[in-house]
């Protein structure tokens, strides 16, 4: 069997050269400082994982996936970053789409894992493109469902404007009532808010998507703290990180967005493990998650 | 308001409900009152008629007529309103205290002959005293006064409060920076002596083989098969790692660590030079040396913002200084310039010597400062930057530090073509710099006033 191919992207050679001897026994190692010349090797070669800096003095990391995503659209990005602001972080979300936010310096072993598994992944979606079905399956009839968690009504007032009555859209101003509800039916997109009332709604993303891979979340939120970010990025798979107050437009152009990929994910499932998630790492929330996962997995049993 | 009228600080306290005297009553009657030893105070009476007052009689002009030969007979049965002042000295009840104390004082008349009449709606309500009122406005006062104290030192420790905030904000920005750049040394040092450990593991398990080979080749009592077994052990553990390649690419990486060991030390030394933590406050320095811990500093933030510098550093005579703050001063600069600088900018920076003085310039080609900022740029508080990105104090700190050290600093600038600091310092003492904090209160409060 081939070994994975590994394009590695930083400005600091003696990056590039430690990250080379962690991965060479496994993978078929390519690296360069420069970002064309990554473009370059990505639109040759069949690339499954690519790990970026973020700061580079001809391109972001960011806005290198970005391009990355365009050439190659299988292939798993992952940044490595060594700084924390909070536009590169938004950025990796929302342009870059990256599978993992990592932070220097790493845990080899962390490193190691996180690449194979999205290796792993890359593979399935390189073969799942090539007996890619000649056309996805006809959308079902059923209208998508989009879950609002936020306590501001401002938010459900703009979902309902864009959407209108395409789709059908469920308003939960409380946790209790957003478990609730996606405890009783699959929703194929939440726009939430960071904070529910009082809740840190964090869990509630990351078991939904633990859960549920299909189901994209937007993040909606004037609330800026980059290490959370990291965390819903690793633990959420969150697919937008929108400022507010939410332009309608920008708020629109992603939900049609997402609403595309929902359908996509459930006509090929394999897809779906693109958006696999970390495991939670911060013990309180990971018993917040436990809980609320046997809830969600008793009150499905019952209504089935 | 309330408070005041609890405490009779209000005109309407000071009036002293005198019975008025009608404008016919006729002055033998008049003279009756001022006698009445509980008028003994009295300095004039109120003439009202219909309740509305009309005139005020004072003691002075009475007994200037009464005190003439015959006065009393000639005008004794004549009506008090012959002799009246008819434009009496009025306040209302609601008038501010101190607009009252005006009015009465830029009115009266000297010497003191009559007291103020006091009316609530246009009617008489009483007469004050302007002794009472003058009491009355020196206790307010002296109210106010305790007051201004108090807004003072309010704003004496929301000053200091600021200013330190701002320092912590720069430092804070400025030590995050250099948190993130020790992190790339960082990473590639933890990753490659983490890989070295493994390698380690692994040649020792390798060497043990070989030694075992070779001590069983040299036991003469070891049997064929044994050494065969070991042979072939060997044989797989050299196909299962190529020991030599990976030692060889761990001794390259093994520089690669002590270079970035290197880096962080020299990053570690930066911000130690910087802060001078350990250094006396004030100390004879070279300028240049600021200069270089400061771009050294802000080195991250240039080199984000693709910033070439140019240096001209001239020979500089040593000043004494506190050079924390001057590196502060520096840094701002920079770092405002490269702000100001989009794309790939030059940041030119001259020192020089000149009778008696240092000179500094310090040259962006950015986008300049448009003549309606440019000369508000030194004033606290204000800024360009969006809500939460500048305090507004970085350059009236620059501002004050500077003329702390009796030097002075100017800006010109042309919208498009960038902006040139220059700061001019003297060469000779400066002024202590014990009472630091002190001063520095007192100036940021001045500029506050000057806002």
């Amino acid at each position: 069997m081939n070994k994975p191919t590994l394009l590695l992207i930083d400005d600091e050679e003696r990056i590039l050269r430690s990250l080379r001897m962690l991965f060479f026994t496994g993978y078929e190692v390519h690296m360069t400082t420069d970002p064309q010349e990554a473009l370059r090797i990505l639109r040759e070669k069949q690339v499954h994982v690519i790990v970026s800096d973020q700061r580079m003095p001809e391109m972001q990391g960011s806005e290198l996936l970005r391009q990355a995503r365009e050439v190659s659209p299988a292939t798993m990005r992952i940044l490595l970053t060594g700084y924390s602001d909070i536009e590169a972080s938004i950025a990796s979300v929302n342009e870059g789409e990256v599978f993992r936010y990592l932070m220097k310096p790493w845990s080899a072993e962390e490193v190691k894992q996180v690449v194979a598994e999205a290796a792993a992944i890359a593979e399935a979606s390189f073969a799942a493109a090539q007996h890619a079905p000649a056309a996805i399956a006809a959308a079902s009839d059923k209208k998508p469902r989009v879950l609002i968690m936020d306590h501001d009504e401002a938010t459900a007032k703009v979902v309902h404007e864009v959407l209108q009555d395409r789709c059908e859209i469920i308003w939960a101003s409380d946790a209790q009532h957003a478990m609730e509800e996606l405890a009783k039916q699959d929703i194929s997109v939440v726009v939430s808010d960071l904070m529910l009332g009082d809740t840190n709604v964090g869990y509630i993303l990351k078991t939904i998507k633990q859960i549920n891979p299909q189901t994209q979340c937007i993040v909606v939120t004037s609330f800026n703290d980059t290490s959370r970010l990291v965390e819903l990025i690793n633990q959420a798979q969150i697919s937008r990180y929108l400022p507010k107050p939410l332009s309608k437009s920008m708020l629109g152009r992603n939900l049609e967005y997402m609403l595309e990929r929902f359908q996509t994910l459930c006509s090929m499932p394999v897809l779906q493990k693109r958006q696999s998630v970390a495991p939670i790492a911060d013990p309180q929330e990971k018993q917040l998650s436990g809980n609320f996962a046997s809830l969600l997995s008793r009150l499905r049993k019952v209504s089935v | 308001m309330r408070q005041e009228i609890r405490d009779g600080r209000d005109v309407l306290s000071l009036a002293v409900p005198l019975h008025p005297i009608s404008p016919s009553v006729p002055l033998e009657e008049v003279a009756e009152l001022f006698l009445n030893p509980d008028y003994a105070k009295v300095l004039s009476l109120p003439v009202v008629d219909g309740g509305r007052p009309v005139g005020m009689i004072s003691r002075y002009k009475f007994m200037d007529i009464y005190l003439k030969p015959y006065g009393r007979e000639l005008h004794g049965k004549r009506p008090v309103s012959s002799y009246m002042v008819d434009k009496p000295l009025v306040v209302a009840h609601d008038q501010p205290l101190a607009e009252a104390a005006l009015h009465v004082t830029q009115n009266m008349r000297f010497p003191l002959m009559e007291d103020f009449i006091i009316t609530e709606n246009g009617s008489y309500a009483g007469i004050g005293f302007v002794v009472d009122l003058l009491r009355a406005m020196e206790l307010q006062l002296r109210s106010h006064t305790q007051e201004l104290n108090d807004a003072y030192s309010r704003l004496k420790s929301s000053q200091l409060a600021l200013v330190q905030s701002e320092k912590m904000a720069s430092l804070g920005q400025m030590v995050a920076g250099i948190a993130h750049e020790i992190n790339t040394p960082l990473g590639y040092v933890q990753n490659n002596v983490s890989m070295g450990q493994e390698l380690f593991a692994q040649v020792q398990a390798m060497n043990d083989s070989y030694e075992n080979l070779v001590d069983n080749l040299l036991d003469e009592g070891a049997s064929e098969e044994q050494v065969s077994a070991l042979m072939q052990k060997v044989a797989a553990m050299r196909s299962g790692t190529n020991a030599r390649e990976m030692l060889q690419a761990m001794q390259g990486l093994m520089a690669d660590s002590l270079y970035g060991i290197g880096q962080i030390s020299e990053l570690v030394l930066n911000l130690k030079n910087f802060s001078r933590m350990d250094a006396a406050a004030t100390e004879a320095v070279s300028l240049n040396d600021c200069i270089e811990s400061a771009l050294n500093i802000g080195r991250n933030v240039l080199k984000n913002n693709n910033v070439e510098v140019i240096k001209d550093l001239g020979d500089l005579p040593r000043i004494t200084c506190a050079p924390s703050q001057l590196n502060q001063v520096f840094l701002n600069l920079f770092t405002n310039a490269a702000q100001a600088m989009e794309g790939s900018g030059r940041l030119g920076i001259k020192t020089w010597a000149e009778d008696g003085a240092i000179m500094v310039a310090v040259q962006d080609n950015g986008k300049g400062i448009p003549a309606e900022n440019l000369a508000r740029i030194f004033d606290p508080f204000f800024t360009t930057k969006p809500v939460g990105q500048g305090t507004g104090l970085g350059l009236a700190i620059t501002h004050q530090i500077i003329e702390q050290h009796g030097g002075e600093i100017r800006v010109e600038s042309e919208v498009g073509a960038g902006t040139c600091f220059y700061i001019k310092l003297p060469t000779g003492s400066v002024a202590a710099r014990e009472e630091a904090d002190e001063a520095s209160v007192a100036t940021a409060l001045a500029m506050l006033h000057a806002a």
